[in-house]
């Protein structure tokens, strides 16, 4: 298997505009991203994750997920389920606050004080359920220093192309190929000729097919097309190699 | 008495420029055309809410997105519902280069103008779509 990031927990939050839970859902997803596990998180962009982004789905497919939902339809949760896979955990807003017995709940642009209490509650049960699915359980739910971030691509400084990576940040790489004479985005495959890379295999038959083995196993490909997508990543690994030759 | 305007922002919560959008859309909804707008989730939106989803349909329907993916309008439309008018953050910033947006839990104060000068934009787009109807 290529070797993929670190193991991080991907929060998916409603964030529902139109209702104060939604608010919650949010206020409380940032203040784990942001504070209480900042170094064991990462959020998956709803919208852009409904859209078909693959970055997010991707990270959904690998590493287990919370979903924060504002209200008993779980749009959070049954879109992780629907593209992805079913979270590892879900947390609906509508219970902690039932099961806490706390007044209503008002203003989705600034809460009142019913709302701030649930968005603690909240987030310091999803630091534990974070902490559960990377087994570190016992921690304390307080805040944490956010680690130096390891070396990573570079951010254009134009604005446009920057934005354009509005994915959740999860780390797994991923590539556009031609496959077919359309593009398709293969997850893992950078990581994937990273390691035949690295271990001595080079562009050939053999390889190809392993390359097609290894590529099945993180994204689908159709019978019916095995050999447009051999034929893709026969050509996308030559030239892989070729650039790793050139230095 | 004139029909409502829905008003369907990004709904990010990663990056500034989603809660640019989500600001600008609660400025609207609030404070500018309140009795004007209603706000709709996308992700009730998507997954089928039919409450939801006959609400836009009865409803001219103005997109605030965050970026260029525009998801917002996208999935709008995806739905088989049209956008009447859609805005993004990032033509806003373009315009108003002065009004950089940082901060995701809370704006800057650039970031908060910019909202403002979008929402405003906005306001006027839901006005013309009222006269419209």
């Amino acid at each position: 298997m290529p070797l993929l990031p670190k193991k991080k927990v991907g929060i998916v939050a409603c964030s529902g505009e139109e209702m104060p839970e939604g608010a919650v859902s949010r206020v409380a997803a940032l203040q784990v991203l942001e504070r209480l596990r900042p170094n064991d998180t990462v959020t998956i962009c709803l919208p852009l994750f409904l859209a078909g982004g693959e970055g997010d789905r991707a990270f959904a497919r690998f590493y287990p997920t919370v979903a924060i939902d504002g209200c008993e339809k779980r749009c959070a949760a049954r879109a992780t389920e629907m593209y992805s896979g079913k979270p590892a955990a879900s947390i609906v807003v509508t219970d902690v606050v039932a099961g806490n017995g706390l007044g209503p709940i008002r203003g989705s642009r600034q809460l009142n004080e019913a709302g701030i209490q649930a968005a603690d509650l909240v987030a310091q049960e999803v630091a534990r359920l974070v902490d559960g699915l990377l087994g570190r359980t016992g921690r304390e739910v307080a805040e944490v220093a956010v680690a130096e971030p390891e070396a990573g691509p570079e951010v254009p400084e134009d604005e446009e192309a920057a934005i354009s990576l509005c994915s959740c940040g999860s780390g797994i790489p991923v590539q556009k190929v031609a496959v077919n004479g359309r593009v398709v985005t293969l997850i893992a495959l950078p990581a994937i000729f990273e390691q035949f890379y690295q271990t001595g295999k080079r562009p050939g038959d053999g390889t190809t097919r392993e390359l097609l083995e290894m590529t099945r196993i993180y994204n689908p490909i159709p019978s019916e097309e095995e050999a447009a997508y051999a034929e893709a990543l026969a050509r996308e690994y030559e030239k892989f190699c070729q650039k790793q030759e050139a230095g | 008495m004139k029909g409502k305007v829905v008003v369907v922002p990004c709904s990010g919560i990663g990056k500034t420029f989603g809660t640019v959008s989500r600001e600008a859309a609660y400025t609207v909804a609030e404070e500018l055309r309140p009795d004007a707008t209603e706000l709709a989730a996308l992700s009730l939106l998507v997954l089928g809410d039919e409450e939801t989803r006959a609400f836009v349909a009865g409803h001219p329907t103005i997109t605030i997105d965050g970026c260029r993916l525009a998801c917002a309008t996208k999935m709008v439309q995806e739905s088989g519902l049209p956008v009447a008018r859609s805005f993004t953050v990032l033509d806003a910033f373009r315009k108003h280069r002065d009004l950089k947006p940082e901060g995701i839990s809370s704006l800057n104060p650039e970031g908060q103008r910019l909202a403002r000068v979008l929402a405003e934009e906005v306001a006027e787009a839901v006005d013309d779509l009222q006269e419209k109807t």
